[in-house]
């Protein structure tokens, strides 16, 4: 036998022996040693998303393409650059109001017809309005691309707003929204808004059912005429196309848009309350009390974004953070707690959002507020920010894993005119965030001063006697009366 | 009894080498990749009997692992209601190496989500976490897999949190007992009408052994698809899955379904009172085509025309024209090998439960009698194909298509064609089906208020 079959043969019968020895110890009960504790990661993939080109009209309208070649879905995204934030003082709502009249009815297709179209293409269309801007969402099959542009093009250039239809859709919006009256968490974030916003065009945004009977045919007229113009738009394409194929077919339905000057309009900064106060919302028979607290911060494009989206993850961004794991999972007070942070144009709104057992109210509350007085006082240890980070760009993919999320997020890009870089090195600008950097945040933003709106049956009043002033509010937004610590007691 | 353990050791010690050294041999081919799919899939099973599915999808930095057990509240014995739902909760109950809970920390605190669902017929986990972190899914899910912890505590604790939830739903829900109730109308008899979240009565029976033996019949590899969908390299995904996955020992062969079968539900006409609703309104059902009928494609295409879209003739009828119903839904249900076709109701008052009945039958008696035009047919294929489409839009999604399809029909080779099959349903297809399950036999439920 020659030295080369003998080594091999050695081999072999090793190779037996290991896994014999494997096999036994498995048999007899013992695990293999990489079950004992998780397995280490390997270094976080390479990811570039996806480019962003661009393409103005001649009328000024601005239209940005993604190609995305695996999706037969195309998603269409016109944003008009005024929002509830620009319904006139005296009409809050008229923004919301003209946004969805504008699939009802046009010189030549109904209500009825538009309908009809859009599904004959596969195609959805929703519409939503921000304190900015409003958008209108078209998905549709690829195939299709003429035939969306089309009914766009129809309700953009010739809508009718038939009386009879404005009459529906204010129907709707009334009993939508006197429908969630009873919602504690609806209520609680309206009221909290409109008190945070107040003096402020942003107000608008909490606009509640009463104002919509005030809106006439006359108003939307006049607000579609003055702000759907090409030079207040941006249109966004994403799906299985190319920024030359775009541009013609947007050119060639879209280019009759007639531009215009725009009412002169600037929305302006907001300071935050300096002031801590507490508001109530009486819902007789409530079970809980809902708690909504917070805080004006800084606008989208602030260099201080960054930052503040990872104080955000490191106090209630989710279940893992101080909030949840302090207030449900070591105190037990709350069904859940967690923080927010909305950014617009001219400011930002930092919020914290609990259920907590009513009868518990009294300590939950002064809970809250220790946890933000902590973050604004005390160094936030590195491993919490770290956690916090990894949270967060592990998290970033499912912002744009649907088309329609994808097309979302750079909506948002192009409303705010954000560029580029925003986009593409999300990864890179959380990982630069230092512990010192977020520690600012804190301090420099009022967190230790929020308005607090609870929600509940008007027992809970009774275990909220530590607080000088409370501010009793009617579902509609309405202050009501106020309590100071010597009526209660 | 000392050679006796001896014997069973080394029998299962050699049977545990033979299996190894297939794997390693099979891995060195790089699995079977499915033709004509519109994205990239193979296939491979280990030797026991775990079959595994992979897809690239490079568009993002992440991976999805989906779990799916071949079981559901279909394989519950009367009186153990509820008991596959439990098992989906214990499964978070913490395995030999990890903690209580901690399979969800694990996945949230590296930005990943997670969930699991039962049906009639399935258990899912899920879970798409950033693609450098597979090998943490992976051992998280072979762990419970291999070894999941079945105490008496943790039972007590999840019976106990069910119970409360069954009860939530049941105090605020108004139209759940309607739902139940209907259910058993349409698929008579226990196996497929009982609801999957099971009764109180029947949770606070269930005992230890009972989830210990579902437990070690159901949750085996044997009975398991995998589908790892994502940023993945295969081979290197092979070796991973063969890792923490080929030592866990195959199953017992699974027990038959209960070969229950359905009864004829006649014409039936029944009301229930539901205390807690504030409108009236009625179910309508037929029992239909088995979902692996030919006939199955043309009923789906009906639905979409009846039931799909602002547009669907239900709806143009009842809600805008005629203004006798305030909400419509339903569509076909399946479970298991059975089929049904459920439309639901809800109406202001007792005066439109018979003009909207009316409506409702007139519309289907028009689908018996008059080919449905071509326009309308083109525009329901449409908000069909836009659905069909949607089932695989995300890197979950696909996982989740994925797995379902190798458990629906025991393998991925007839999927490609699936959709064509549905956009080549015809005018004439649709009229015959429409006739032939749409009769007299057919069950309607008022829902009545007090």
């Amino acid at each position: 036998m020659k030295l080369k079959n003998i080594l091999s043969l050695l081999r072999y019968v090793f190779t037996l022996f290991t896994f014999m020895l494997l096999s036994l110890s498995l048999c007899l009960g013992e695990q293999e040693r990489f079950r004992r504790s998780p397995p280490y990661p390997e270094p976080y993939p390479e990811f570039s998303l996806p480019t962003i080109e661009n393409h103005s009209l001649t009328n000024e309208l601005d239209l940005a393409v993604v190609r995305r070649q695996d999706s037969p879905i195309i998603s269409l995204r016109l944003i008009i650059l005024t929002g509830e934030g620009s319904s006139p003082d005296d009409f809050p709502g008229l923004a919301t109001l003209t946004a969805r009249m504008l699939s009802k009815g046009t010189i030549t297709l109904s209500a009825s017809d538009i309908e009809e179209r859009i599904e004959s293409i596969g195609g959805n269309l929703t519409v939503e309005i921000f304190p900015d801007y409003s958008i209108f969402t078209l998905s549709f099959l690829e195939e299709y691309l003429d035939e969306a542009l089309m009914v766009l093009s129809e309700m953009i250039l010739r809508p009718t707003f038939p009386r009879n239809e404005i009459a529906n859709v204010q129907r709707t919006m009334f009993y939508e929204l006197a429908s969630q009256n009873m919602d504690p968490e609806f209520l609680a974030r309206r009221v909290l808004f409109q008190i945070l916003f107040e003096n402020h065009p942003y107000k608008k945004i909490a606009f509640n059912q009463g104002v919509i009977k005030n809106l006439s045919r006359r108003n939307i007229v006049s607000f579609f005429s003055d702000f759907y113009r090409p030079n207040n738009a941006k249109l966004v394409l994403t799906g299985n196309l190319n920024l030359e194929t775009a541009s013609r077919k947007v050119s060639r339905y879209l280019s009759p848009w007639e531009k215009k000057d725009l009412p002169y309009s600037l929305v302006p900064p907001l300071d935050p309350k300096e002031k801590q106060k507490v508001c109530f919302i009486s819902l007789p028979k409530a079970k809980d009390a809902t708690i909504y607290l917070g805080n004006i911060i800084l606008p989208i494009a602030s260099p201080d974004y960054f930052p503040f989206v990872v104080l955000n993850q490191v106090i209630g961004g989710t279940s893992n953070s101080r909030l949840f794991m302090d207030l449900r999972e070591s105190k037990g007070y709350a069904y859940y707690a967690f923080s927010e942070v909305q950014f617009f144009e001219s400011c930002g709104v930092f919020f914290i959002r609990a259920k907590v057992r009513s009868e518990v109210i009294g300590k939950a509350l002064p809970e809250i507020l220790k946890e933000i007085e902590t973050v604004t006082k005390a160094q936030i240890p590195s491993q919490e920010i770290e956690q916090a980070k990894s949270y967060l760009i592990g998290n970033f993919p499912f912002n744009v894993d649907t088309i329609d999320k994808l097309s979302l997020k750079i909506s948002e890009i192009q409303a705010f005119d954000l560029g580029v870089s925003h986009w593409e090195s999300y990864q890179e600008n959380i990982m630069r965030i230092t512990s010192e950097m977020v520690s600012r945040m804190g301090q420099k933003y009022s967190l230790n001063t929020p308005v607090i709106m609870i929600v509940g049956d008007p027992e809970i009043l009774n275990n909220m006697k530590e607080f000088d002033e409370i501010s009793v509010y009617s579902t509609d937004g309405v202050l009501q009366y106020t309590i100071s610590k010597g009526d209660m007691e | 009894m000392y050679s006796l353990f001896l014997r069973t050791v080394i029998r299962k010690m050699l049977l545990l080498v033979l299996s190894l050294s297939v794997v390693m041999l099979w891995l060195n081919g790089a699995g079977v990749q499915i033709k004509r799919t519109p994205f990239p899939v193979s296939e491979f099973t280990l030797r026991n009997g775990l079959r595994v599915i992979l897809s690239e999808d490079y568009s993002l930095p992440i991976v999805s692992v989906v779990i799916a057990y071949n079981v559901g509240s279909v394989h519950e014995q009367p009186g153990k209601s509820g008991l596959a739902h439990l098992l989906e909760n214990l499964m978070f109950q913490g395995s030999r190496n990890v903690g209580q809970m901690q399979h969800i920390s694990f996945i949230q605190k590296i930005g990943g989500i997670l969930n699991a669902v039962t049906t009639e017929n399935r258990t899912l986990f899920y879970q798409t976490v950033p693609s450098n972190q597979l090998a943490l899914v992976l051992w998280l899910e072979s762990d419970r897999m291999n070894s999941l912890n079945i105490s008496a505590s943790n039972v007590e604790k999840i019976k106990n949190s069910l119970i409360e939830e069954l009860q939530i739903r049941k105090d605020t829900d108004p139209y759940l007992e309607s739902y139940w109730y209907f259910d058993q109308l349409l698929f008579p008899g226990f196996t497929y009408s009982h609801p999957v979240l099971g009764s109180i009565s029947d949770i606070r029976e269930i005992t230890v052994d009972d989830v210990i033996n579902f437990y070690s019949s159901f949750y085996t590899p044997n009975n398991a698809v995998l589908s790892i969908v994502g940023n993945i390299n295969k081979n290197k995904v092979q070796q991973l899955v063969e890792r923490y996955f080929s030592s866990i020992p195959r199953g017992n062969d699974l027990p038959s379904l209960n070969s229950e079968k359905l009864e004829n539900i006649g014409n039936t006409v029944q009301s229930i009172v539901s205390p807690l609703a504030t409108y009236p309104g009625f179910y309508v059902g037929y029992q239909i085509a088995s979902p692996y009928s030919e006939d199955h494609y043309s009923l789906v295409m009906t639905e979409y025309i009846l039931l799909k879209g602002q547009t669907s003739r239900l709806y143009k009828r009842l809600i805008e024209k005629d203004r006798t119903a305030i909400y419509l839904s339903g569509g076909i249900e399946n479970k298991a090998d059975y089929s049904a076709f459920k439309i639901y109701m809800r109406i202001n008052n007792e005066i439109m439960r018979e003009r909207s009945q009316k409506a409702l039958f007139s519309e289907i008696n028009k689908l018996k009698t008059t080919p449905i035009p071509e326009r309308e047919l083109e525009k329901s294929k449409n908000i069909f194909k836009v659905s069909y489409l949607r089932q695989y839009a995300t890197i979950l999604d696909k996982a989740i298509f994925l797995s379902e399809k190798l458990l629906k029909r025991d393998n991925l080779v007839d999927w490609p064609n699936e959709l064509a099959r549905y956009l080549s349903v015809t005018d004439i297809d649709i009229l015959r089906a429409v006739n032939k399950y749409f009769t007299d036999d057919r069950i309607i439920l008022d829902i009545k208020i007090k």
